[in-house]
């Protein structure tokens, strides 16, 4: 994506016919950025701050909904972590959590929540119904595989998971983020 | 307690069979609490006013059988009733036998507004048409649907063990 | 769900839910496992109400299979009932008065005082939220030691919570002006409708499955039916705090007279041919379970009729002519479960 706008400034800005335009100065810039930023040491301050402010969205697609509900209430707390409802839904957050089974016709607006969520963003699938279909895996409308629709980081099995298991997988998630690329090709 | 006379059930029964006589079929107390009988489409707008009139305010459910074997597919709608309160404990069930190729019956929502969403999603399921229903559309199937009405038992899904 | 709406301006002319997307088919899958596999997937269309789903498809079973349920057995179902309905409808009053009005701190109070119920039911059953503890002829275990001190400990804490709840939400002048005169919905209109449990209540008609078709031990325990005449949203909220309320005297009567006994009969699996209905009061109101048997261990037919199925008949018709910010409390106020509606 950053190759795309790179040869945009190019093409569009009036050229002399003396070398390139000021679009490649621009471009070599962002280059210069992406460079810097994506190397140590500041490699780990984004991505730290990146693990510490996960803002998920609560795609409540079935019944697992009751326990993320239940996990972001005070037993579990997890505002520690960084993680807190996001307010402004979907343009504000990083984190898609897939809760429960998501059915044919549900799939599409999953897609379109998926799609508004600006980079980086990470899924999880929660509960055995998006993992792998569940209990109702021979139904008739429902979507057994989630992860051909959207690239998901962590699965969370359970029947619904307990809090605690979610806590674990946001963990492992974060150990994810924090070896990862801070712009990933 | 099994005098004639002497529980809600009961009476209801007998009274429907005095005022409708051969035209209802098989009517039946089989519990405490409960009246069954079967009408046929011709007689169930009359079956349906008067039950209204006896007090019966709402439908408690509505739901399609399909009895392939027996060629035959069921519409039953259970009622029952807030306002009085002899009735309130009783359920009334109506069972009207259709056909399976092409099901057609009037709807009851005129006479029961709380069959409304009943009767639509047994449109949907069974591929029952209700006759005079104000918005007979999907309810619950995803939009592109194309398959036969998935509660019917021609439609199979993989059977567990 | 997903309702689209058509306004003039702030005020709505024309509401129209759409459903149906969390459809899973449990009716139709129900059809193909037996008696017993197909708890744990009936239970799970209302996950926070789970023991009245159970109760529900349990008991047509037990009818035409004629076998009647210990004392011993049915104390305990009431019991577990009873319990989840409490935290049911902290978790509806912890959405309503929590997200949809605006302040998450009800829905803080709400959650936080659920996870005791739910350390309740983890005692009991095993699991904190899908019990799958019913079965045809009693229930799977008995009390472990220590439950009713424990139930009876979480009771009196939950009494001395109360009090401040109503302070701080019911009594709350800025609540109050949200929801009250919001969404009223008169007698006869919920009537007609065919609405139930706390929205039928609300409206002024004291039905209650638990009064008027006695199930378990409820005749022989002392309870009252909450209603009030007024039908607007902040009464359906109050129906709930009060059926809390109850809920917690009925409580203290069955942790007091436990008889003795089995806890379960032995029951053949089979479902036997005939049909059967089964009535059961669940937090968001009445649910059926009209069961078909063909003498098969799996049920011919199984159709499940929900308490928010029901209710959505209500939605359209109290969304006419509010204003667009009325909607989320009146929505949160018949306190609909898509799932359960969707099955």
């Amino acid at each position: 994506m950053a190759a795309e706008t790179e040869s945009k400034p190019e093409t569009q800005s009036p050229s002399s016919g003396i070398g390139p335009g000021p679009g490649a100065w621009v471009g070599n810039l962002r280059d210069l950025v992406e460079r810097v930023v994506g190397s140590a040491p500041l490699k780990y301050i984004v991505n730290w701050s990146r693990i510490y402010s996960l803002w998920p969205v609560h795609l409540m697609t079935a019944c697992c909904g009751a326990e993320l509900g239940a996990m972001m209430s005070g037993r579990y707390d997890p505002e520690r972590f960084g993680m807190q409802a996001a307010v402004g839904a979907m343009r504000q957050s990083d984190l898609l959590i897939i809760e429960g089974t998501v059915t044919k016709k549900m799939l599409k607006r999953v897609k379109v929540v998926w799609e508004q969520m600006p980079n980086p963003k990470y899924a999880i699938a929660m509960g055995d119904c998006a993992c792998s279909g569940g209990l109702f895996h021979d139904s008739y409308s429902i979507i057994n595989e989630i992860e051909k629709a959207i690239p998901i980081d962590v699965f969370v099995p359970g029947c619904p998971p307990r809090p605690e298991a979610l806590l674990n997988a946001i963990i492992k998630l974060r150990e994810k983020i924090r070896r990862e690329e801070v712009y990933p090709k | 307690m099994t005098a004639a006379s002497s529980s809600p059930e009961q009476d209801l029964a007998a009274a429907i069979r005095a005022q409708f006589g051969n035209t209802v079929e098989d009517v039946k107390v089989d519990r405490k609490d409960r009246v069954s009988l079967v009408v046929s489409k011709d007689t169930m707008m009359d079956v349906a006013a008067w039950l209204q009139r006896a007090g019966f305010d709402h439908t408690v459910t509505v739901s399609g059988v399909d009895h392939p074997w027996e060629n035959h597919l069921d519409v039953v709608y259970f009622l029952s009733s807030y306002s009085r309160e002899d009735l309130k404990g009783l359920v009334v069930s109506l069972k009207i036998h259709l056909s399976r190729e092409n099901p057609s019956l009037p709807s009851l929502t005129p006479i029961w507004e709380s069959a409304n969403f009943f009767e639509r999603e047994t449109f949907e399921m069974f591929g029952v048409n209700f006759q005079g229903h104000p918005n007979l559309s999907k309810l619950l199937l995803q939009d592109n649907w194309d398959g036969p009405p998935p509660l019917r038992k021609d439609f199979k899904i993989p059977e567990m063990a | 769900m997903r309702i689209m709406v058509k306004t003039d301006g702030d005020l709505i002319v024309e509401a129209t839910p759409e459903i149906g997307y969390v459809h899973r088919g449990c009716e139709k899958i129900a059809e193909s496992r037996n008696i017993i596999k197909n708890i744990p997937m009936l239970e799970r269309p209302n996950i926070a109400d789970s023991s009245h789903l159970n109760w529900s498809y349990v008991a047509p079973i037990e009818e035409l299979q004629r076998v009647e349920v210990p004392e011993r057995g049915l104390h305990i179902r009431t019991m577990l009932c009873e319990i989840n309905r409490i935290a049911s409808h902290l978790y509806g009053m912890a959405i309503m008065a929590g997200i949809f009005s605006g302040h998450t701190t009800m829905y803080m109070f709400g959650f936080g005082d659920r996870e005791l119920l739910l350390d309740l039911h983890e005692m009991l059953t095993g699991a904190r939220m899908t019990f799958s503890f019913f079965v045809p002829g009693g229930v799977r275990r008995d009390l472990p030691k220590g439950f009713i001190e424990k139930l009876l400990e979480t009771l009196d804490y939950l009494e001395s919570h109360l009090p401040a709840i109503d302070r701080i939400f019911v009594s709350n002048p800025i609540f109050v002006e949200r929801a009250r005169g919001v969404g009223i919905l008169k007698n006869e209109d919920a009537i007609r409708l065919g609405v139930v449990g706390p929205v039928l209540r609300g409206s002024g008609v004291p039905c209650d499955v638990r009064k008027d078709a006695p199930y378990g031990v409820y005749d022989k325990v002392d309870f009252e039916v909450p209603s009030f005449k007024e039908g607007d949203s902040l009464s359906r909220w109050r129906v709930r705090f009060e059926e809390i309320k109850q809920s917690i005297r009925i409580l203290r009567q069955l942790a007091t007279d436990m008889p003795k006994g089995p806890i379960a009969r032995k029951s053949p699996l089979v479902v036997p041919r005939g049909e059967a209905m089964g009535r059961v009061e669940s937090s968001r109101g009445e649910i059926n379970h009209y069961v078909v048997g063909d003498g098969g261990d799996k049920p011919y037919r199984v159709k499940m009729s929900t308490g928010s199925f029901k209710n959505l008949a209500a939605l359209p018709f109290l969304l006419k002519g509010v204003r667009i910010g009325d909607m989320p409390i009146i929505y949160g106020s018949l306190d609909y479960w898509p799932v359960e509606a969707d099955r």
